[in-house]
């Protein structure tokens, strides 16, 4: 047990599994399998594992993503580390080869693969291009790939476990604005479900859900709200495929006021889903939503962080909504 | 003597190389020094290989060569001092200092004045601003743009990677690493489909060779002849990686001969050299004769991003980068490549071709410095960018709902 960062979280997770079953492979692009940590050895999976199982390739992450699709077809699990950058480039093979192909073949594909997919692009200055927080929506909407967001480093370990053992396709999000959290984690193997929301904070005036890199401005929000008196219940997704939604559906039921917050845009983001599953389910609740524009992140600082949902603007619509 | 620059000591083994015919003696000794005489079978010297082009230019078309490459390193030197030294100063930059022939010999090739519906197009990389002055884009309005002003290039929208200026033919900066290579060759497409004789030409670096972009760009451009120039600027480097983790060519231009092209591997610190290969290139695709590769072997004096490395007041960026994760490049190296700087050959051949003299060849880069300088300034003192407008820009017309609030 020691306070790790989010990578070092999951590389030791990674790690565990490559010296459990030598026929793990894992492919990189620009970002090499090392971290470090105070206190800890520094992980190389590279250097530990060697060239023939660990490797980098030039900037191509459609061969990254079937690499590693084919790899677990030929049994073998696999996993790769996709840079922001490029983190829409392998979405055919996900979406039309890896998200069918079990139900294709009436259930005889296996697929223990793990896509690693950066999100980056919550630095005033980067714009547009360099902006990918709309990912998840995109990841979410595709049938038969489990895909995960955990937003801290204890999770982020446990869920790599749990997708490295699964036999399903796994998308699993890296929001990069949270490489600074550090938490306890324990050295030892250990999994968190890959279906399972967390209940962060119990209350019963607001539930408020998000998701990866919206959750540390959702905490602060909840942190700023109960010093006013209003008991929040605050809610990580974790898992956007399959989403919980009992957990979501018990907590309104409660509360009877929903406030969902993206950092990706409004149109068909997680919240749209996770608001359109508890309206089914609870009568007279009241909603809203706190998204990104529909409007690509502009370079300016100016305007990128006028636009960009923030702790203070979270925390006013949940004013208004309650 | 004058030849001091170009005959030291070049990164690279010496061979035999031909001779120049040149009445321009320059070229003799280029060719024996010049990198890629060692690296290379596809030579574009002028041994009527192809035509040696720039010995027919005027004066002034050269003297605008070397006050384009002073231009771009000026510009380049500036900025990473605002950065190292301004902590007011929000812009970023991925370097061209090095690299400036390239951008300025292929430019100095193509139609960049007139109506857009009859210049040629440049789509550029997420290393721009060499690109960008060498096809004529408005520097202090470019400044501007650098550091998210309202009244910048693209309105404080675009920043550094992103830039574009379709008034001039540079349809932009281009953040993704191979999206802009099929893209141009929908330009160069479009080209022959109206019977125009614009050419497109994209640049790109030695990380382009991996992506499947790559070979989709050569390979229809080759299948239906299309006006396309591919110039692949090999500064040895992807970000932090050797281009040797993804590339088995020594050559990237062997790929593209492969493709039925017709290929070229040029000394990218010599513009002339970069300029014959260019104008070689437009003529072919003017003419209907289909797409061209140019292999410019280059190199960056600043580490991938920024100014990690760099010190104010002087050229380039040494030692360690700790961003520089995969390939760590040796300090030798890089100033071995600064013995042949495309500042240096440029002003040495103007000098030895009696197109200038070293007072009037000191006397342009007081000038461009001093216009530089100024483009800072004027670019310090716009205005910043309305919050507001954000929701503006994403159609054509009127501005999308604001959701960030509930």
């Amino acid at each position: 047990m020691a306070q790790k960062s989010w990578m070092y979280s999951v590389l030791e997770a990674v790690q565990y599994e490559m010296q459990q079953d030598p026929s793990m492979i894992w492919i990189f692009e620009l970002t090499p399998p090392v971290a470090s940590n105070p206190g800890k050895p520094v992980i190389n999976l590279e250097t530990e594992f060697g060239r023939k199982r660990v490797t980098n390739t030039g900037i191509d992450e459609n061969w990254m993503a079937s690499c590693c699709l084919g790899a677990s077809l030929a049994g073998s699990r696999a996993a790769t580390y996709i840079p922001y950058q490029g983190a829409l480039m392998p979405f055919q093979v996900i979406q039309n080869v890896a998200g069918k192909l079990r139900h294709m073949t009436g259930g005889r594909a296996s697929m223990p693969v793990v896509w690693i997919i950066e999100m980056t692009g919550q630095t005033p200055g980067f714009a547009g291009q360099h902006s990918c927080y709309e990912e998840d929506s995109y990841y979410a909407h595709v049938p038969g790939v489990r895909t995960v967001i955990p937003s801290t480093p204890y999770d982020a370990k446990g869920m790599m476990h749990a997708a490295l053992r699964s036999p399903d396709p796994v998308v699993y999000l890296y929001p990069a604005g949270l490489r600074t959290l550090t938490e306890e984690v324990p050295d030892e193997a250990y999994e968190v479900p890959l279906d399972k929301a967390a209940v962060r904070q119990e209350g019963n005036d607001l539930t408020i859900v998000s998701s990866g890199g919206g959750m540390p401005g959702v905490l602060e929000a909840a942190a700023t709200l109960g010093g006013e008196g209003m008991s929040v219940e605050v809610i990580d997704l974790r898992a956007l495929k399959e989403m919980d939604t009992e957990t979501l559906v018990n907590s309104v039921a409660k509360t009877r006021h929903l406030l969902t917050v993206d950092q990706s845009y409004y149109t068909l983001g997680p919240g749209a889903e996770v608001i359109a599953r508890v309206a089914e389910n609870v009568e007279g609740a009241k909603y809203k939503r706190v998204a990104f524009p529909d409007a690509p992140p502009p370079a300016s600082p100016e305007m990128f962080t006028w636009m960009r949902p923030d702790a203070e603007k979270i925390a006013g619509a949940a004013r208004a909504l309650v | 003597m004058e030849h001091e620059t170009t005959s030291k000591s070049a990164p690279v083994d010496q061979v035999d190389a031909p001779a120049s015919e040149s009445r321009r003696g320059f070229l003799q000794i280029a060719a024996l020094t010049g990198a890629v005489a060692a690296v290379s079978g596809r030579r574009a010297w002028a041994n009527g290989d192809i035509g040696f082009h720039a010995k027919d230019l005027s004066d002034d078309k050269l003297v605008d060569m070397y006050r384009t490459i002073l231009k771009i390193r000026w510009h380049e030197r500036t900025q990473a001092d605002e950065m190292l030294t301004n902590p007011d100063y929000r812009g970023y930059n991925h370097f061209y200092a090095g690299q400036e022939a390239v951008a300025t010999g292929v430019c100095a090739a193509l139609r960049n004045d007139g109506p857009f519906e009859q210049i040629d197009l440049a789509y550029s990389s997420h290393r721009p601003s060499g690109h960008a002055i060498a096809k004529g884009v408005d520097i202090p309005k470019m400044c501007a743009e650098n550091d998210f002003r309202a009244t910048g290039l693209n309105g404080g929208y675009a920043a550094e990677m992103h830039l574009s200026d379709p008034d001039v033919g540079f349809i932009g900066a281009d953040g993704m690493i191979g999206p802009s290579m099929p893209i141009a060759s929908g330009s160069a497409f479009a080209f022959r489909a109206r019977g125009s004789d614009q050419v497109a030409v994209v640049f790109g670096g030695d990380g382009t060779y991996a992506t499947p972009h790559f070979h989709s760009a050569l390979n229809n451009a080759k299948l239906l002849d299309l006006p396309l120039i591919y110039v692949l600027e090999n500064n040895l480097y992807h970000q932090y990686a050797h281009y040797s983790y993804s590339c088995p060519h020594r050559d990237i231009a062997d790929a593209a001969a492969a493709y039925g092209i017709p290929s070229r591997v040029v000394d990218g610190q010599d513009v002339l050299q970069v300029y014959n290969a260019a104008k070689d290139a437009v003529d072919r695709a003017r003419a209907g004769g289909g797409p061209s590769f140019i292999e410019a072997k280059t190199y960056r004096y600043y580490n991938h991003w920024g100014a990690p490395g760099a010190t104010a007041g002087e050229l380039g960026a040494f030692g360690y980068d700790p961003l520089a994760i995969t390939s760590f490049r040796p300090e030798r190296e890089v100033r071995a490549w600064m013995q042949r700087d495309p500042v240096d050959i440029c002003r040495n051949t103007l000098v030895d071709w009696d197109v200038l003299d070293e007072t009037r060849a000191a006397e342009i880069e007081t000038e461009v410095k001093a216009e530089i300088e100024a483009a800072f300034a004027w670019a310090s003192e716009q205005p910043l960018c309305t919050p507001e407008d954000g929701l503006k820009n994403v159609f054509a017309d009127g501005a999308v709902p604001a959701r960030q609030f509930g």
